[in-house]
């Protein structure tokens, strides 16, 4: 007999709105129906509105954990739309804020995860490591969330204390690497709890368009600052990191993995900053015209599209988010598993409903 | 394969951008370019509705393969349906409810027609809304 379990869209274990209706028989899942829109602002009607310096600030709401990627995504479009080149400067440092908030976004996630897991020592190392990245962003922009970094153009901060960031990047890789890594790959609590829960077959990941590290722990090997690279990452080397298994251990390790890869990346940007402006003056409105322009977000793939017709007030701003592209895929994850796994799943996404509904 | 080989394979002319490849194309074709792009193992990434001036609506589908953006446009009456590619690709549900949502296009061949943002009474194309505008 089957029977069906509405959780949501007030959840105890989820700070966002967000409703999942599982039908099960016995204690497994057959099926599901996801519901989102309960956070709907309307961002991309406002954005449609306000003039485009007005928007950075709009746009940089859309999530509160990858603000700096929203506001910069804008930006970047805007840039491409109107041929406007960002000086060197302003670029790396346009990268150190991206690979912080990935950090920052990664760990978050880690942290959730590991109570999730039941692992609640796990949890408050990670939230330590956490903390220094946010006492890293605070420092740089004044902000601890939305940090208000990007103009048209470039960025409104230069960078006063490149030495904090680098003791900080290097001190998180290396607890990364010798404890969290070693605890999420070999700790048999996180392996009973995650190995082979919630697969998402690579197949599955294709049809579905999953993005970011969703993609990578289903193998799809996949990066935009590898495959189309944006700012200087093309000067700068790293590894994407991707797994086989496509179960939540799979999710639990890219994401590990990536921490690592971050700090690398923040390493060698701090060692090859160049000197110079950090942005292209004072710019206000682009020409007519169209773009699209995709950044790799902490989540994934952020895609934004604006249509300009030459004023400051854009015909079109679209915003199609990582997680918005990765939430749909928990139907095909749930199914076959238990009722009690359906958090961890869930989670194991790195959903972010702010963002999805903007 | 590559997103040359996938271009290749569907007829058109392709137009080289900053941001990808664009191909202009009818609406009644979105299908079998999906299929195409499925078995090239392309990426679903999203659907760009865009409001024309004379009673028009640009439509835009658009695939990644390998970094590559592929994007195909169509230029639609306004009130008129489009071909759904659900069945193709289960990653267009929620573009194709949000298009609907937004701008009030209607996709046609889907099992589900809940919206996505929207309450079921709500009236779809809430970002056609002038300022002061209820639903």
């Amino acid at each position: 007999m089957s029977y069906s379990i509405p959780i949501g869209p007030y959840h105890i274990a989820l700070e966002e709105p967000y409703k999942i209706e599982v039908e099960c028989e016995g204690e497994n899942v057959v099926g599901s129906k996801l519901k989102v829109g309960f956070n709907f602002r309307g961002i991309e009607w406002l954005a449609q509105r306000k003039n485009i310096t007005q928007s950075i600030a709009l746009l940089e709401r859309v999530c509160g954990i990858c603000s700096n990627v929203h506001s910069m995504s804008f930006c970047m479009t805007l840039e491409r739309i109107g041929n406007i080149e960002v000086p060197a400067r302003g670029q790396h440092i346009r990268m150190i804020m991206a690979e912080l908030e990935r950090l920052h976004s990664h760990l978050l996630w880690a942290g959730v995860a590991a109570e999730l897991i039941g692992f609640e020592t796990l949890f408050m190392q990670i939230f330590r490591l956490r903390e220094s990245v946010m006492d890293t962003l605070e420092s740089i922009s004044g902000n601890r969330v939305n940090y208000s970094m990007n103009r048209i153009g470039g960025v409104n901060r230069d960078l006063l204390d490149d030495a904090k960031i680098r003791q900080v990047a290097r001190g998180i890789r290396s607890l990364t690497e010798t404890v969290l890594i070693p605890l999420l790959t070999t700790d048999q609590t996180v392996i009973a709890r995650c190995k082979g829960v919630g697969v998402l077959s690579r197949e599955d990941a294709i049809a579905y368009g999953v993005v970011g590290p969703v993609a990578r722990a289903s193998g799809v090997d996949t990066d935009l600052r590898r495959d189309q690279p944006y700012l200087a990452y093309d000067l700068v080397e790293f590894s994407v990191p991707f797994q086989t298994g496509g179960d939540v251990l799979a999710r639990v390790v890219v994401r590990a993995l990536e921490i690592v890869e971050s700090c690398k990346i923040i390493d060698q940007v701090l060692d090859r900053m160049p000197q110079g402006p950090i942005h292209a003056g004072e710019i206000y409105h682009v020409p007519a015209g169209a773009a699209a322009l995709r950044i790799e977000a902490p989540r994934g793939e952020v895609f934004y599209y604006i249509a300009s017709n030459g004023s400051d007030i854009p015909d079109r701003v679209k915003v199609r988010t990582p997680s918005f592209a990765n939430i749909p895929s928990v139907a095909a994850m749930v199914k076959g598993n238990t009722i009690a796994d359906v958090p961890l799943i869930q989670a194991a996404l790195d959903p972010c409903y702010s963002c999805t509904d903007r | 394969m590559t997103a040359e080989t996938t271009r290749l394979k569907i007829a058109g002319d392709w137009t080289e951008r900053s941001d990808g490849w664009w191909l202009s194309t009818p609406a009644s074709s979105v299908r079998q370019i999906a299929r195409t792009m499925l078995a090239a193992g392309a990426r679903f990434v999203t659907i760009v509705a865009l409001p024309e001036p004379v009673n028009t609506m640009q439509l835009s589908w658009h695939w990644d393969i390998g970094g590559t953006l592929l994007s195909v446009v169509s230029i639609i009456a306004e009130g008129a349906s489009v071909p759904s590619i659900v069945d193709i690709y289960p990653g267009a549900d929620w573009a194709e409810r949000e298009t609907r949502d937004y701008y009030a296009v209607t996709f046609e061949g889907r099992a589900d027609t809940q919206p996505l943002m929207l309450r079921d009474s709500d009236k779809p194309g809430v970002l056609l809304c002038q300022t002061g505008e209820k639903l």
